[in-house]
């Protein structure tokens, strides 16, 4: 099984990594140098040219919702982690078989088809919706409210409400390494709950927090979906232009320059919550 | 962790309460409209009715992607478990190649959808093949290879390497070690890769959408049909589907649970 340099282990290493290099790397591979390309009246020009990297940098459209895009899906993760956190510690601070069964309930959903939820939270929030309805039976408001109905909001819940399983596992595994006898020895020192939480509990668990950031950010900033079916409309999200540049506008290898932005965004992301991660973690 | 924070514990327990509901409550929302009339909101309490589910037997546009699903699922499964086992088995996760390998099979994975369907989509445009279900599947198993491989090579890494020394100490050649020894030891890894694989296939929208030809998923078929709105029979398919969905989170953890901690609950 132990690869080696004989004719047989170069034969296997090759079997081994042909179908990730056909499938993955050449695709991938495609796509940045179709990013390179052009459209003109409907028909490819394979010429290599920077003139969709600069529209992006130069029309007033893109860097606008891009910034827009990042702020909501920053707003996604700072409120996934928010309300994470405290299911997260109440999950860890459960013992036994309690723990694990909870956990897993909260994560059920994640595996619920996605179509389907998104649906289901459009009906909730819509102006005939659940929600409205509930609030108008309660008196709360008399006529129903369409702050939520096909706008930046919509899809700001929308996306809190699908990925928020995801910020919750991560803190409650980082709470869960943190060993029971610095709590213990905390307490022995004299701190109160709350310092044992300020001084010892938080800083261990934000590589958790870290983590669970930033895959809210990366699924969210990659959803084109929700944004499609909750936004109505008016609020373009970036995912969501490049969607429409391989449909409705038909700008392929511009769609394609757009994706790449979109995945340096991405891989900055992933970068900050692995490093802040880690440096917290080596403490 | 503490019994000092009475209040504090209290308020959590609270949180954690709503923060479930408020999950459930989109799950909730198809399986009760599927059994009951609900007009602007308001459902009709009074009478429950199977209508729902009778309407969907005869809806042929909605079984046959259901069997698409079904089809590209299985497929997918078959492709992901080989090709997953084969590659964990291949370089068990050590040195440099099998970084790198693990890199590039977690690329897919870690990259947004759309940029992995959009690659796919271009690739296969550009190699003139034809979009059909086998791009689908094509789509689908690149996405889920990572989450198959990495359950059988964490497997494979808990399985002492005395075992396989013994085997071939006791004369076992290294096929009668793989069949009788290593095979046995991941099967369950790879039963719970399956199940998993199977899972996401079944819910693959965004990479689906971009590769797919005239045929499309279940997934697909209903953001279609969203647009417009779902007629209840569509909300008794959610229901069975969302049912068949939990039961297949139940087989995986079953699957993937290490036997000791199976024995103790």
């Amino acid at each position: 099984m132990r690869p080696s340099l004989t004719p047989r282990g170069l034969l296997l290493a090759g079997l081994a990594f042909a179908l990730p290099v056909v499938l993955i790397v050449v695709p991938l591979a495609i796509f940045v140098v179709y990013s390179f390309f052009s459209v003109d009246h409907g028909t490819m020009v394979y010429t290599p040219t920077l003139a969709n990297y600069g529209r992006f940098f130069t029309d007033p459209v893109f860097i606008p919702v891009l910034v827009t895009t990042c702020i909501l899906c920053v707003s996604v993760a700072v409120i996934c982690v928010v309300v994470g956190y405290p299911v997260a510690y109440f999950l860890a601070s459960l013992r036994g078989r309690w723990r694990y069964t909870l956990l897993l309930l909260m994560l059920v959903p994640l595996l619920m088809s996605y179509v389907i939820k998104i649906y289901a939270i459009r009906s909730i929030l819509g102006q005939n919706g659940f929600l409205n309805a509930a609030l108008m039976t309660l008196g709360i408001i008399d006529k129903p409210s369409s702050l939520f109905v096909f706008n930046l909001n919509a899809v700001l819940l929308a996306l809190t409400l699908l990925l928020i399983p995801f910020a919750i596992l991560p803190i409650f595994l980082s709470l869960e390494r943190i060993p029971g006898n610095l709590l213990q020895a905390s307490y022995d020192l004299g701190a109160t709950g709350t310092q044992t939480f300020l001084r010892v509990t938080l800083p261990l668990s934000l590589p958790g927090v870290a983590s669970a950031a930033s895959f809210v950010f990366v699924l969210a900033i990659g959803d084109f979906l929700t944004p499609q079916m909750v936004g109505g409309t008016s609020s373009f999200t970036f995912s969501r232009i490049i969607y429409s540049q391989f449909g409705a506008a038909f700008n392929w290898p511009f769609g394609a320059a757009l994706s790449i932005v979109l995945a340096i965004v991405v891989i900055l992301a992933i970068l900050v919550g692995e490093r802040f991660g880690q440096q917290e973690a080596a403490r | 962790m503490t019994a000092s924070l009475r209040p504090a514990s209290l308020f959590l327990a609270l949180v954690t309460a709503l923060v479930g509901i408020v999950l459930y409550c989109p799950l909730l929302v198809p399986i009760l409209s599927s059994f009951f009339t609900v007009t602007h909101g308001q459902a009709d309490w009074s009478s429950p009715t199977f209508a729902a589910y009778v309407a969907l037997a005869q809806n042929d546009d909605i079984l046959s992607a259901l069997r698409a699903t079904m089809i590209v699922g299985f497929s997918t499964v078959v492709l992901s478990v080989s090709i997953g086992t084969l590659l964990a088995l291949y370089h068990n996760g050590r040195g440099a190649g099998a970084a790198l390998l693990q890199f590039l099979v977690f690329l897919p994975f870690l990259m947004p959808p759309i940029i992995t369907g959009l690659a796919l989509l271009i690739f296969f445009r550009e190699v003139e093949f034809p979009r059909s279900l086998v791009t689908v599947v094509i789509g689908h198993t690149v996405f889920v290879l990572a989450i198959v491989y990495r359950t059988v090579l964490t497997r494979l890494r808990s399985l002492s390497k005395t075992l396989v020394e013994a085997s071939l100490d006791l004369g076992a050649s290294r096929w009668q070690t793989f069949w009788r020894v290593i095979l046995p030891n991941i099967a369950g890894a790879m039963a719970g890769g399956a199940v998993l694989a199977f899972a996401l296939s079944f819910d693959e929208t965004m990479i689906t959408i971009l590769v797919t030809g005239t045929t499309s998923t279940l997934p697909v078929r209903l953001w279609a049909m969203m647009r417009l709105g779902f007629s209840p029979d569509i909300n008794a398919l959610v229901a069975l589907v969302l049912m068949f969905t939990i039961l297949l989170c139940i087989l995986a953890a079953r699957l993937l649970m290490p036997a000791k901690d199976r024995a103790a609950h």
